[in-house]
């Protein structure tokens, strides 16, 4: 198969978003790009996903931020970035170098805070989308306060929206109290794709001292652990809201786990912990799902949402609408 | 940055410092203490195992301004001593005298002691908070007195160890003036600046990240207050 043919069994449609494959790195676990070029070709990403932009540089909590768990680790980094202004100026243009096609994920204390980056971000050219990160459970205001009440979403939503005409991601929280409710409040005020999921509020504590492992006390929970949770969100939302382009993230390893999430309804994936363990595999996997589609002779378009083409038992997700 | 491939606990790579390498078979040697699921897991291995090494990462202890016959001192508490051994291979190159203040609980916890018989450093200070090998108490009380009659005096001390021994030391090095470079140890999920996982409060800054400026910290650059 030529290269021409290659790309084209790649590519992946999240509404007005064209990736050329649907291999996307998380924000958080792959900080500007440029920390990964020594291990991969970032033109080569259907995107990657930048550290949470705010509009003024955030210094993040104190250590320790981090303690592994069974299968995957806890984080409480903060949301620790150089702010919107110094990522244009140092960071974009050698993205642009390396031809990255780039998520800018953006945060905010409020809602005037999130609109303000977005604006900063407007008209600047090489930026693919907007994603908006309303599910940090790390920070004491903003983040995932806003994707815990679809009422605050759809406000948020709806400025972002008026705000920007670029592709509008929206990062929805596992922790909010009804995933699809707030997956609807986002598209009903404009998100053009959700991700979805963000890290699971969870807690370490050490048996000797009996303090949580973490200086924040709870953190995101992360890697394999989380997969299947995050994978029958995925089925679950792509049931509920069909139509809407989902981008699937939670624990996601290898080629397999890829399949499936694509499989439950994602049109592209985000690799988020294995990164840390294995800075090399957004871009190994690109090489794999590429071998897979030529060895069986499909596309990608044709491997998102095969699960829910299944007449197969769906157990509590087939119920989500009502 | 060490990983066993396939595992799901440990999940993360370690981060160890190299301890030893003999570029004429090409080994490198870590010097590793059992304390945890990671470090547990490299145990297990059986002899010919393959793990997959990420580095070198970070930076490494500087023999900058130092010439022949100068005199410097290492300081590690337990499996702190772990980078020292290709310091004095170092320092024997460059003719520079290195002093051993090697500290630990007990004597049990200094059992790999051995490994710095014929390393060259010039004398080995024991001690032992409980007084079972060598002197009775901590590694930094063994150096503040050794510092203090060291003649000519230390041009730099080199230490690696857990954070309360650190901050410690960089009172006795402050008083006494003598310039340090420390090991700092922080739990880190990748080892090249994606995750910020492994800061340090900092003096000129909120935060110094272990894995990109450091781990080898100047001690006055670090907010003692804040890390203990």
């Amino acid at each position: 198969m030529g290269e021409g043919l290659l790309s084209a069994a790649l590519q992946t449609r999240l509404g007005p978003l064209v990736l050329a494959n649907p291999i996307v790195t998380a924000s958080g676990t792959f900080g500007y790009g440029l920390e990964f070029t020594d291990f991969v070709d970032l033109s080569k990403l259907g995107a990657l996903c930048t550290k949470g932009l705010s509009l003024e540089p955030h210094v993040g909590n104190p250590p320790p931020r981090i303690c592994e768990t069974p299968a995957g680790m806890l984080n409480a980094i903060g949301l620790q970035n150089v702010g919107v202004k110094n990522f244009l100026e140092e960071k974009l243009p050698r993205l642009r170098d390396f031809g990255a096609t780039v998520i800018a994920n953006v945060w905010g204390d409020t809602e005037e805070d999130y609109v303000a980056v977005v604006a900063a971000l407007e008209g600047v050219e090489d930026i693919a989308a907007i994603e908006l990160n309303i599910s940090c459970p790390n920070v004491e205001k903003g983040g995932m306060l806003f994707g815990n009440s679809p009422a605050l979403t759809a406000s948020l939503v709806s400025r972002v929206r008026a705000t920007t005409r670029r592709a509008l991601v929206v990062k929805l929280s596992p922790n909010a109290p009804d995933l699809v409710e707030s997956a609807r409040a986002a598209r009903d005020a404009g998100a053009d794709v959700l991700s979805l999921v963000n890290t699971f509020v969870g807690m370490a504590i050490d048996p000797v001292t009996a303090r949580p492992r973490l200086s924040f006390g709870t953190g995101g929970l992360s890697g394999p652990a989380i997969k299947p949770l995050a994978l029958r969100m995925v089925f679950q939302v792509a049931r509920a809201l069909p139509g809407v382009p989902l981008m699937g993230i939670g624990g996601i390893s290898d080629l397999s786990d890829v399949i499936e999430f694509l499989a439950a309804g994602a049109s592209a994936v985000q690799i988020g912990t294995a990164n840390f363990r294995d800075p090399g595999i957004s871009g190994r996997l690109v090489d794999e799902l590429a071998a897979y589609c030529r060895d069986r002779d499909t596309v990608v378009s044709d491997l998102v949402g095969r699960a829910q083409r299944l007449k197969a038992p769906t157990g509590g997700a087939a119920g989500a609408e009502g | 940055m060490l990983e066993i491939a396939g595992r799901l606990r440990p999940y993360l790579r370690r981060a160890y410092s190299v301890a030893d390498v003999d570029p004429d078979s090409g080994e490198v040697e870590f010097l590793v203490r059992t304390i945890g699921p990671g470090t547990a897991a490299l145990e297990d291995l059986a002899e010919g195992s393959v793990a997959s090494l990420l580095g070198p990462l970070g930076n490494g202890f500087s023999l900058a301004g130092l010439g022949p016959g100068a005199r410097v001192a290492v300081v590690a508490g337990g499996i702190g001593a772990a980078p020292f051994p290709l310091l004095f291979r170092a320092f024997r190159s460059k003719r520079i005298r290195g002093d051993l203040y090697l500290g630990g609980r007990n004597a049990a916890e200094l059992d790999f002691r051995a490994r710095f018989d014929g390393v060259g450093a010039g004398e080995t200070i024991l001690s032992t908070d409980d007084g079972s090998l060598g002197e009775k108490g901590f590694v930094t009380e063994a150096f503040a007195r050794g510092a203090a009659a060291a003649s000519p005096p230390y041009a730099r001390v080199y230490s690696c160890g857990p954070m309360p021994m650190f901050a410690a030391l960089a009172r006795v090095v402050e008083r006494a003036k003598i310039p340090a470079e420390f090991s700092t140890e922080a739990a880190m999920g990748c080892g090249f600046g994606a995750c910020l996982g492994c800061v340090i409060p900092a003096t000129e800054k909120p935060f110094l990240v272990s894995c990109l400026e450091g781990p080898i910290l100047p001690p006055e650059k670090i907010a003692w207050e804040k890390v203990c």
